[in-house]
């Protein structure tokens, strides 16, 4: 499709009478979309061809983090996505390690592990959230937000903010040991998620099942074409996760399961992540149970930035994330910044050419729907 | 380590004996392997019928004392559970490159898309180059090393009047 066939908001033209097709813009200031817009064409109400407009949140990182050094660039991490900061900070503390070739302390990577799964839950909370008021389901919502601030209080705990964490996975291992009291706060935080997902499950075939099911169908070929991945392609019927393909941290001697659904719908998709809630809780407690003692980051006292070089190098980082497969390329020439990162994020793909895919030929009343369900995010997208 | 990484050697004799280039071994799960431009679609072809399917992501690095532009393709195997990364080199004053949508598609369009953007490359073939992230940009594409983002900034933002601004700026 041609840029030029679907045109801008400057240039809409009034409907005329007799004429059933004209364009729609979905996006990009609305509390639904997150600052991202969709050019659409519609005829009737009946989305004929779709085309993403993206760019509001670029931010030029891979950039920036050519100009600073590795622990500024943990800081710069969190905000690549805003939804699932901790996860980034890990892709890119696992990078600057992987060059470096540290050796990170065992329990610094049992502490990344119970930040990321985490990190996780509260970002499935957050999609469930915005896909029960997509469906305007606004209990859902309110609901979903309350209890993923539970899970907040004990970021603020350990890391000292709420949302950013300010680079607290940093590479070599964690900031700041665990504070005391964290495993009986955390273990209660778990109860409160568990009750929340009771709560889910009642609601599934209520809202979720009818607004949901048969919607935004992506069958299992053209998600591989398009580059899908993390739970969007789980929900097609494919059995993968780079926490057991592609191991990283401690995944490899944890217990737990990678839940598939194979309609490839919307409801699917969110089946996938309820399911994916009750394995991240699983970890988390799994990593509780044997958290080692120990130092949190080698070497323990951060040596100051004029004396930290990058050995020469190259790597390509990959992690899963809440949304999919999340990953860094990094290059060095052996100066203190890197010469070369390259951000690979999930919603790239999600966002523009299965979203694009996806909408082409759905009902307008469908469009939040599918927009949701692929629990996108603009910020990791543009970067 | 050599029992490890069998499946690994496997995919980099098969690729060294038909292409007749060496594969580095980084570690499991890691294989780099370095073409020229022109068997670029070849090698891209052999991956995919390799079971290399998914392509992660495609990236460029800029080498403006040498004179070229290295493009990485970061190719995933869901079968193998390899990654692959395939990096040719092209010429900097003439950056083009056969686009690899007849191998990877879409996911392979909107990759090219942002680079072409971003590094001002030019993908043989890719016919959707529109801009994407950056809106009403007329400067040099913004990623490349010799291009200054603060002498840009500074030149198209900085408002002299305001003395805070004069604080930062001078």
């Amino acid at each position: 499709m041609n840029e030029k066939e679907l045109i801008g908001t400057e240039q809409i033209e009034p409907i005329t009478e007799g004429e059933t097709e004209y364009d729609f813009y979905f996006g990009p200031a609305h509390s639904g979309s997150g600052n991202f817009g969709v050019r659409l064409k519609i005829d009737g109400e009946k989305v004929i061809a779709a085309r993403a407009d993206p760019g509001y949140l670029h931010r030029g990182f891979e950039k920036l983090m050519e100009y600073r050094v590795p622990m500024q660039n943990a800081v710069l991490s969190d905000r690549v996505c805003i939804l699932e900061a901790l996860n980034w900070n890990l892709v890119h503390a696992e990078a600057v390690d992987e060059l470096t070739g540290v050796e990170v302390p065992q329990r610094a990577r049992y502490i990344r592990v119970l930040m990321a799964e985490l990190s996780r839950l509260q970002s499935h909370l957050i999609w469930y959230g915005v896909m029960s008021l997509a469906l305007g389901f606004d209990t859902g919502f309110k609901m979903a937000f309350g209890y993923r601030d539970y899970i907040l209080d004990v970021f603020e705990l350990i890391t000292g903010g709420r949302v950013y964490p300010a680079g607290y996975i940093c590479p070599g291992g964690v900031r700041k040991d665990l504070p005391e009291g964290y495993e009986a706060k955390i273990r209660r935080v778990l109860d409160q998620t568990e009750e929340m997902m009771q709560k889910m499950k009642h609601f599934d075939n209520v809202v979720f099942a009818r607004r949901a099911k048969g919607v935004g169908v992506l069958n299992l070929e053209d998600a591989l074409r398009l580059g899908t991945t993390g739970p969007v392609l789980r929900a097609c019927g494919m059995k993968t996760d780079v926490r057991k393909d592609d191991p990283y941290e401690i995944y490899d001697g944890l217990d737990f399961d990678t839940p598939t659904e194979k309609e490839g719908d919307a409801y699917a998709r969110c089946l996938v992540r309820g399911k994916e809630m009750e394995e991240s809780i699983r970890i988390v407690k799994q990593v509780l149970d044997r958290m080692p003692e120990g130092k949190v980051r080698e070497p323990a006292k951060i040596p100051p930035p004029s004396r930290v070089k990058i050995p020469e190098g190259e790597v390509y980082v990959r992690n899963e994330l809440a949304r999919g497969e999340g990953c860094i390329y990094m290059r060095s020439v052996g100066g203190r910044e890197p010469y070369r990162v390259k951000i690979r994020g999930p919603d790239f793909l999600h966002m523009i050419p299965v979203l694009e895919h996806l909408l082409k030929g759905a009902q307008i009343a469908d469009i939040p729907a599918i927009y949701w369900s692929l629990n996108i995010c603009p910020a990791d997208m543009d970067r | 380590m050599a029992e490890t990484t069998h499946k690994e050697n496997k995919v980099i004799d098969k690729i060294s004996s038909k292409f007749k280039i060496e594969g580095k071994l980084q570690r499991e799960r890691r294989i780099w392997v370095a073409t020229d431009k022109e068997s670029l679609i070849a090698l891209c072809n052999f991956a995919k019928d390799l079971g290399f399917e998914h392509l992660s992501a495609i990236s460029v690095t800029d080498w403006p004392e040498e004179g070229t532009f290295e493009l990485t393709y970061h190719l995933w195997s869901y079968s193998e559970k390899i990654l692959l990364t395939i990096k040719t080199k092209i010429d900097r004053t003439n950056p083009t490159v056969d686009s690899v949508i007849p191998v990877w598609e879409e996911n392979a369009q909107i990759h090219e898309r942002e680079l072409h953007e971003l590094f001002g490359v030019e993908f043989k073939g890719n016919e959707d180059l529109a801009p994407l992230f950056l809106e009403d940009w007329d400067g040099p594409p913004p990623f490349r090393k010799d291009f200054d983002w603060r002498e840009s900034v500074r030149h198209r933002y900085y408002d002299k009047a305001n003395e805070r601004e004069r604080a930062y700026w001078d």
